[in-house]
């Protein structure tokens, strides 16, 4: 893990390189006004840079960030259309995930200028400067933005996220009925898509990914602690209430700022934090 | 680059060896065809792997890894008869 996060840290060379042109701009401000403005906005071509993160597995080389350069004008707002673009147009071997394009699915969650997000839900933003695009942070890359997702499904997998009950429901053959009230209780909770950007974004899941659940599993876990339908409530909290397992979250709240569908799985934790006081 | 067999292995050579006694040992559960197909698929994949492969490449090695457990666990799943290899054109 620690030689891949190395070997990004030095590759992306294009990184250092920027501070230094800001420098030179600051000091020959004639010079440079000249210069830095690239023909922007004309008529019909309106170009943006994006530094993709690239690494073949099939290649011996190290990752690096490639420069793509694609018209605005010609492409969709969304960081995906762009991507697309990019794939059909000029590289075909760019790849990444996807499927819905409308942030439902949650496959195209990827790293965009520092933020974690969903692809096509991400605007490309409309200052000069190059976007950069990088897979979800302190996961195992497979190849180009595709990451290694079997540990954050394992961890979900293993809070057990289905109905558990110990008596048959009240009318046999028919659905367990359950007030508004209590069906209020799970908002915030059963929109998520398990992209995974909340659980990359949580510096606490980046240092101990082995142990520690994440936001995303724990969320879902108060999904099912808070489910008046279950009656295993005791049982999971009980399994959950590990030193690791739940305590690693120290509220750096990272997963409330990176999740595009705007839930709060910070909150949820300290739900359970509350609850195992009073069990 | 050869595999150095010495006294010493490093932790990763160690890591790769289990992995390949692994598949070994998820072959002997399978039928005595299919086992024989097994066993030869992996010794040839792990030959030709450590010659191919940089010694110093971990980035790469711990891919395969990672991609050669994930491959051991579906193989050691009971309803996995065997494994087949396909050529790409």
């Amino acid at each position: 893990m620690a030689t891949g996060l190395i070997r990004r840290a030095i590759s992306s060379s294009a990184a250092v390189a920027q501070p230094a042109r800001l420098l030179t701009a600051r000091f020959h401000a004639s010079e440079a006004e000249a210069q830095k403005v690239e023909p922007k906005a004309s008529a019909n071509t309106d170009t943006k840079k994006f530094q993709i993160y690239r690494w073949n597995p099939d290649s011996p080389s190290k990752p690096e960030l490639k420069e793509f350069e694609i018209n605005l004008k010609e492409c969709g707002p969304m960081v995906l259309d762009a991507l697309i673009k990019i794939k059909s147009e000029i590289d075909p071997s760019l790849t990444f995930r996807r499927s819905c394009r409308e942030g439902i699915c949650g496959s195209c969650a990827m790293n965009i200028d520092g933020c974690n997000g969903l692809a096509c839900l991400t605007k490309i933003s409309s200052s000069g400067s190059a976007s950069t695009i990088t897979p979800l942070p302190h996961m195992f890359v497979i190849k180009d933005l595709v990451v290694d997702m079997t540990n954050f499904y394992n961890q979900y997998k293993s809070i057990e996220p289905w109905l558990k009950r110990k008596n048959p429901p009240p009318t046999p053959g028919k659905e367990i009925p359950q007030s508004k009230k209590d069906r209020a209780k799970l908002d915030g909770m059963y929109e998520c898509i398990l992209c995974a950007c909340c659980s990359t974004s949580c510096p606490s899941y980046w240092w101990t990914s082995e142990a520690y659940l994440g936001p995303a599993a724990l969320l879902h876990a108060n999904r099912w602690i808070s489910d008046s339908r279950d009656e295993y409530t005791k049982e999971r909290l009980e399994a959950i209430d590990d030193e690791f397992k739940l305590y690693r979250c120290h509220t750096i709240l990272n997963c409330a700022r990176a999740c595009p569908k705007g839930l709060n799985p910070g909150k949820q934790i300290i739900n359970i934090k509350q609850l195992q006081l009073k069990r | 680059m050869g595999a150095s067999r010495g006294p010493r292995l490093s932790g990763l050579q160690k890591q790769v060896l289990s992995l390949y006694r692994g598949f070994l040992r998820a072959a002997r559960c399978k039928s005595a065809a299919d086992r024989r197909q097994i066993e030869s698929i992996v010794s040839a994949e792990f030959r030709r792997n450590s010659n191919q492969v940089d010694r110093k490449n971990f980035l790469y090695i711990e891919y395969l890894l990672r991609r050669g457990k994930k491959q051991l666990e579906q193989l050691q799943s009971p309803n996995t008869e065997s494994l087949s290899q396909t050529k790409q054109s």
